[in-house]
């Protein structure tokens, strides 16, 4: 290979490495915390269906052997641990798995628990919600997954039997971000309401970039909510950064993005996305994404930056 | 404030046309050398349309949910026949592969939903048929970057069941060679867009001769954090078939979309977006995404085809 070639090529790789340094994953603050000391333990048996083995335990690096496809859902909400056990049912029944993540936070157990909200609500831990066979709860900074590869009526109350067991094993209560309580209420749909801080999982729910325009990381805490006003539909993304300055310049990059006027009154409409408007006030930004209409864009920026409150950087 | 009427701003496609000539070092921190997703920016793009085809058959399922292996060996010949235009279904295979050949059938072995072993199987035994010793065909996965066939093979055959994904939006033919990446986590960023680039690898470019993209009974929604249930399975009894893998994911992609309108009875779109499809078009010249430049040849069972 020419050395002229080489040498570009040597440079091309140093660049490409200093920007995936900035990505996400090699955040600093994204390397994963040591997982707790211990775990909860985890049934040997429930109901007609009994352990196959130990509970093995996962970390950030052995996660993908375990899970294809989902694992970087957790890793997005800083997962620590995941203790997984699979249980043999009778003849006729397939197996019941059942995944106990343990979370950089409450908050974060919080924002896995959202990435998928349909299903029935149940009553385990917190927030517990059913649907073909898959029952998921939280608790403390633990989300708790019970599947039943197949649902049946045996199985399906196998998955209660050992959810309710691991719940009253773990340690934690329920509450929700601050960041999460911040989101304007009317019109807001309940069960379109997201905690984040990964670009992905704010676009799985609503596209935004390919570029992390609003420098989401962990240091960032949003909330995403679907809001429905006179039917017309709008997301709202509230994000809490640092401080005033990360604010500032995210939604500075937003307004560059979509060609917006660093003016919370000002919106753009984006063609066959809808209309976006951006603004922030101290270290809280807001964001409108895809609204319906322009009238829905400047209402929920006005509701949402009109009484600036406290960043919720505590534990709920 | 701006204009009350007035339309700024970019659309996602015009992203892609941007990116399309940029070399985007966002998952590249970690590659190896080789591996730079921008790499693929100077390959030239496949030009002019791509042929794809969809073969369905109504009896390729048992009651047992297995696949009858003698009706999906003629599905498979009888694509791989219309793909070439040969006579014959040995013809056609003597096109795909040589008695000099080495051939890697990469599968997938995803627990939930692999790859049918009854069809990996098909795929060898017309390998053998064509020519190729017997000794110089392997079918893996997980396994491939230390499997002897895999490291002296000559010429790839790619097939995988589609899927949801909850990263990459899609489990497709391009995805399902992200194990020929050293470091397969370096390709997940902004929903696995850079896919394209594991397929200009030294050890990977130039050497696919199929996509089978297996719809015989495809996941259209996930659930959970091994994001399967049967219930969100259904049995398509089809195969996508072709050469070029944007084309036949593509084709996979309209079907599955068309499925969760189906059934859920609202526009509910792959999220998130498969658009690692796209850019393999765009941004890395790997085939046609454009359904208008795909010819599509339907054979077999029509019934609730989606496409």
């Amino acid at each position: 290979m020419p050395r002229r070639r080489v040498t570009a090529t040597l440079i091309t790789c140093a660049v490409l490495a200093a920007g995936g340094a900035a990505w996400f994953w090699a955040r600093p603050s994204r390397r994963p915390p040591a997982p707790s000391a211990t775990g909860p333990a985890l049934p040997t048996r429930v109901a007609a269906w009994t352990a196959q083995g130990q509970a093995v335990s996962y970390d950030p690096q052995t996660i993908f052997s375990y899970i294809d496809g989902h694992a970087e859902v957790y890793l997005a909400y800083g997962m620590r641990r995941c203790l997984a056990r699979r249980y043999t049912g009778p003849s006729g029944e397939r197996d019941i798995v059942l995944d106990v993540f343990e979370l950089a936070s409450p908050e974060d157990a919080y924002g896995v628990l959202t990435y998928d909200r349909d299903g029935a609500p149940a009553d385990v831990g917190h927030d517990a919600l059913y649907r073909h066979g898959w029952l998921r709860f939280r608790q403390g900074r633990y989300f708790v997954s019970a599947l039943a590869e197949q649902e049946t009526g045996p199985a399906k109350a196998a998955v209660f039997e050992l959810a309710r067991g691991v719940s009253a094993a773990l340690p934690g209560d329920g509450g929700v971000p601050g960041i999460v309580a911040a989101l304007p209420a009317e019109g807001l749909q309940a069960d379109q309401v997201r905690y984040l801080h990964h670009p992905q999982i704010l676009n799985t729910h609503v596209w935004l970039d390919d570029a992390n325009v609003l420098d989401l990381g962990p240091d960032v805490r949003a909330a995403l909510g679907r809001y429905r006003r006179d039917g017309v539909v709008a997301h709202l993304l509230l994000a809490d950064y640092p401080g005033p300055d990360a604010a500032a310049r995210a939604a500075g990059a937003f307004a560059r993005r979509f060609g917006l006027a660093l003016d919370v009154t000002d919106s753009v409409k984006v063609p066959d996305r809808g209309w976006f408007g951006v603004g922030a006030r101290g270290a809280r930004l807001a964001a409108v994404i895809a609204a319906g209409s322009q009238e829905l864009t400047a209402v929920l920026m006005r509701d949402a930056l009109q009484e600036p409150k406290e960043a919720s950087h505590g534990t709920p | 404030m701006g204009p009350l009427d007035q339309e700024r701003g970019v659309t996602r496609r015009d992203v892609l046309r941007t990116f399309s000539a940029l070399a985007i070092g966002g998952t590249a921190g970690c590659l190896d050398a080789g591996e730079a997703p921008g790499a693929a920016a100077q390959v030239p793009r496949v030009a002019g349309r791509s042929r794809v085809v969809l073969v369905r058959h109504r009896d390729v399922l048992r009651a047992d949910g297995r696949p009858d292996p003698a009706v999906l060996q003629r599905m498979l010949n009888e694509a791989v026949v219309a793909l070439t235009q040969e006579a014959t279904s040995a013809s056609a295979w003597r096109r795909m592969v040589t008695p000099r050949d080495v051939v890697g059938i990469k599968s997938n072995v995803w627990r939930s939903l692999p790859t049918p072993p009854e069809l990996e199987e098909a795929i060898r035994q017309e390998a053998v048929a064509a020519g190729v010793a017997a000794a110089n065909v392997a079918v893996d996965d997980r396994g491939i970057l230390d499997n002897p066939v895999f490291q002296r093979a000559t010429a790839l055959v790619n097939t995988r069941p589609m899927r949801t994904h909850d990263w990459s939006g899609l489990g497709t033919c391009l995805k399902n060679y992200i194990m020929f990446a050293r470091r397969p986590s370096a390709y997940h960023g902004d929903a696995c867009a850079s896919l394209g680039a594991v397929w200009r690898l030294p050890h990977v470019a130039g050497k696919t001769r199929l996509n089978v993209l297996v719809m015989l009974t495809p996941q259209f929604h996930g659930l959970g954090p091994h994001s399967f249930s049967p219930a969100y399975t259904w049995p398509y009894r089809g195969l996508v078939v072709g050469t070029d893998p944007v084309a036949v994911d593509t084709i996979g992609a309209r079907i599955i979309g068309a499925q969760r309108r189906e059934h859920f009875r609202e526009e509910r779109p792959i999220s998130p977006p498969p658009h690692h499809i796209e850019i393999a078009d765009t941004r890395y010249g790997l085939g046609v995404s454009d359904p208008a430049r795909i010819d599509l040849v339907r054979l077999g069972w029509q019934d609730g085809a989606l496409v």
